[in-house]
């Protein structure tokens, strides 16, 4: 284990712990689920029980996900002073975490309480381990969900508006949002929007329902409307 | 000799298959289009062929899924341009490509590397179509060996071998393909009817669908990476004149062409293993056989042939575990076979019994691909190379416009789109740490193969050496306990070396009262002695004896 924490551009390091904690986590959660959530048939092979092929997947994530957490190179965090120096502290942490396992063993039994006791510890050695550069890493990931918004919004107006109209707008908003507001890149987006409608919806016909909008439409216009856009 | 007169009588039957306007289309559409996604560097074959899959549920068999080969055979020919022209590998098996390719760009000789890159794809290409045409018998009597456990074990090879592919991330990527398993068994038990995983929720009883998974981890997450980034100034060199000379140049290198061409059929038939290492292999191979080994990295030709011949050497040969033992051994054959699964067509020892002509059309559509690919290319590229100024956000949009249409038309499924929403996201992330994402879709695909293999071979197994008493199911035993113990080899030498390099770069201070001994050492002796015998003649005699 090194305890080297790099920014080279080869190796990036940043949030790699955060990333195995937080995956380890939802793996713990769902390992500890897995009486609840599936089930062990009598008198069925083993193999072929339905709990066989989950436990396996599950297991496996928790365990190698565990053994790359260990070899992750990381850095204790530099504590405040007072709790570098107050050995009552130290005592005082080591003796809550004792007294939250044993509780939880006593409360849920011993194996139910293993896996939250190990998500137990998985928290505390995060909350040590974790560098800055986690933290600052963390906020990129949470600035996709502007992007994965902007998508969901684009699906959900799809059938209420139509794919032509929805698609143009959205292409030609999200370029002027990216920060490109030349002429040429506005016409070039609103052309790639109509293009992909023709090719997918009006030449290979792929099942896009008509819009809501659409029904209120003149006659054959509505029809054409709703086969083509 | 009867052999070959049963191939040639197959290729005049499948060759009216290909006779048809919509498979012309189709070729013309696939080598075209992937000839153009791999120019673009941030596009590459996995986003094009994802988000292409649903439109293709609608075709023939053959023609979806020669668009879809297309894309595959010919993206690493597009791929090699921006490799060479602007040092970024337009797909990421060209990566080798810039190794050599750059620096003869930067020698003024871009269309020298661009024609040899070319040629050597063409040969790799159609070295690796020959081949396995006239396998394909052999093949065919070989495949209805497999059963059960035979097929279990392949998969399970594959996986294992995907796992240690990713040196320095094994872990994770064994988490990873633990993870696709995970995935595959949410839903209803086919064989007992229970849940599993479903958390009551209604969405998930139908279980988690492949190609939302693969549009999410592949499409979605490269359209957030590139909305994400900055755009790259490009600027790109004038072509002038053909580029037919390549040819000439390879026709000098045949010893390295065929070996390269070699390695890549022999590890593209091999589940999980794939172009990375066909290449590396050639290229190692390449530079050691060289008489001038120290051009590698700096604008050898020898090297720009053995990584291009290798890596389209593959798409062929890849195509072997596929239809032979419906075992997909990368990302994108996992996303070709739901188009089998989607028309009924079940890749596997019957279908080389029984559809022959199919699996031989397929082999002749990849043939013609080649040709017309480097036809393309040797007319085009002048036209072609503008693609690379396509600016990276901009092409962010375009990716996100057509991954809706992806999703969207598999289902019309709202939570479809959230859920490849949310895998957009986690590809995001690992892409970010430069984690690895292709064991996920191979642990969904095979993990779904071995539970059902798995469960029938044991009904007729009694005790664990049973399972392995047939000789191809001892072969690939064998194969696993030699790539694990391979592995484990691997990672014991890595370890050594790295406590060498510890101990040899260690920092002085670490032995820092060791040197403060020598130094009090020195500075009481020898150095005490020099300045002592200098001073003498300045001071008086010192009353101390040495």
């Amino acid at each position: 284990m090194s305890d080297e924490i790099t920014e080279h551009p080869d190796r990036p390091q940043r949030g790699q712990v955060l990333f195995a904690a937080l995956f380890l986590i939802c793996a713990t959660l769902l390992l500890a689920a897995i009486e609840d959530q599936t089930k062990w048939l009598k008198g069925k092979d083993f193999f072929a029980q339905p709990r066989f092929w989950p436990a396996i997947g599950v297991g496996g994530m928790v365990l190698f996900t565990a053994l790359h957490f260990w070899h992750l190179p990381r850095k204790p965090r530099r504590l405040p002073r007072w709790m570098r120096e107050a050995d009552w502290f130290q005592w005082a942490e080591s003796l809550f975490w004792a007294v939250l396992a044993i509780g939880l063993a006593l409360w849920l039994g011993p194996i139910s309480a293993a896996p939250m006791v190990f998500l137990v510890a998985i928290i505390r050695v995060t909350w040590l381990y974790q560098h800055w550069t986690d933290r600052r890493e963390a906020k990129i990931w949470a600035s996709v969900f502007e992007w994965a918004g902007w998508f969901l919004a684009y699906v959900l107006l799809v059938p209420l508006i139509g794919y032509l109209p929805v698609t143009i707008a959205f292409s030609l908003i999200l370029t002027w949002r990216v920060g490109y507001r030349s002429r040429l890149m506005m016409w070039s987006a609103g052309i790639f929007a109509v293009t992909v409608v023709l090719v997918f919806k009006s030449f290979l016909q792929v099942k896009i329902p008509g819009a809501a909008l659409y029904e209120y439409f003149p006659g054959a216009l509505r029809s054409f409307f709703i086969l083509n856009f | 000799m009867d052999l070959i007169y049963d191939f040639l009588a197959q290729v005049q039957a499948s060759s009216s298959v290909l006779a048809r306007w919509d498979v012309v289309l189709a070729l013309l559409v696939g080598s075209v289009g992937g000839v153009l996604i791999g120019a673009i560097p941030g596009v590459g074959p996995a986003v094009a062929i994802a988000i292409l899959l649903p439109a293709t549920f609608s075709m023939d068999p053959i023609v979806g899924l020669t668009v879809l080969l297309g894309i595959y055979g010919s993206s690493m020919y597009g791929g090699s341009i921006p490799a060479i022209l602007i040092n970024t590998p337009g797909t990421a098996v060209n990566a080798l490509t810039t190794y050599d390719g750059y620096p003869m760009t930067t020698r003024g000789e871009a269309r020298r590397a661009l024609s040899l890159a070319y040629s050597s794809s063409f040969f790799g290409g159609i070295f690796s179509v020959v081949c396995l045409i006239f396998f394909a018998p052999i093949l065919a009597k070989i495949a209805p060996m497999f059963g059960s456990r035979e097929i279990f074990l392949a998969a399970l090879l594959g996986i294992i071998l995907v796992v240690t592919a990713h040196r320095k991330h094994t872990l994770i990527a064994a988490a990873m393909a633990c993870f696709g398993i995970w995935l595959n068994t949410i839903g209803l038990h086919p064989a007992s009817y229970s849940k599993r995983y479903t958390f009551d929720q209604s969405w998930l009883s139908g279980g988690v669908n492949l190609i939302v998974v693969v549009l999410g981890l592949f499409a979605l997450s490269q359209a957030f990476t590139l909305l994400h980034g900055d755009d790259e100034k490009v600027r790109l060199t004038k072509l002038k004149g053909s580029f037919f000379q390549g040819f000439r140049e390879l026709a000098r290198h045949p010893r390295i062409a065929g070996i390269s061409a070699t390695f890549g059929v022999v590890m593209g038939m091999i589940p999980g293993v794939g172009e990375f290492t066909a290449q590396f292999m050639s290229y190692t191979y390449a530079q050691k056989s060289s008489k001038r080994p120290e051009d590698f990295g700096h604008g050898s030709s020898e090297g720009l042939i053995a990584a291009e011949t290798a890596n389209n050497a593959v798409p062929g040969a890849a195509m072997v575990p596929l239809l032979a033992l419906g075992i997909p051994g990368e990302a994108l054959t996992a996303m070709m076979l739901s188009v089998f699964y989607v028309h009924n067509v079940i890749p596997g020892p019957q279908l080389f019994q029984n559809d022959m002509d199919f699996v031989v059309a397929l082999y002749l559509a990849l043939l013609i691909l080649n040709v017309l690919v480097v036809a393309f290319l040797l007319v085009a590229t002048n036209q072609l190379i503008k693609v690379v100024k396509i600016p990276n956000r901009f092409l962010g949009v375009c990716i996100l416009v057509l991954s809706f249409v992806g999703v969207y038309s598999l289902r019309n499924s709202l939570t479809d789109c959230i859920i490849a929403a949310a895998f957009g996201i986690f590809g995001f992330v690992m892409k970010r740490m430069q984690l690895p994402v292709v064991p996920i879709v191979l642990g969904m695909v095979l993990g779904g193969i071995m539970e059902v293999k798995l469960r029938s071979a044991m009904a007729r197994v009694k005790t664990p050496l049973d399972f392995i008493d047939r000789p191809i199911a001892a072969i690939l035993f064998g194969m696993i306990v030699l790539v694990l113990a391979l592995h484990f080899r691997r990672v014991w030498l890595d370890y050594k070396e790295r406590k060498t390099d510890e101990w040899q770069t260690s920092h002085a201070s670490t032995s820092f009262p060791a040197i403060l001994s020598r130094r009090r050492n020195y500075i009481l002796t020898e150095r005490g002695k020099r300045l002592r015998a200098k001073r003498k003649t300045f001071s008086r005699r010192l009353t101390d004896k040495d």
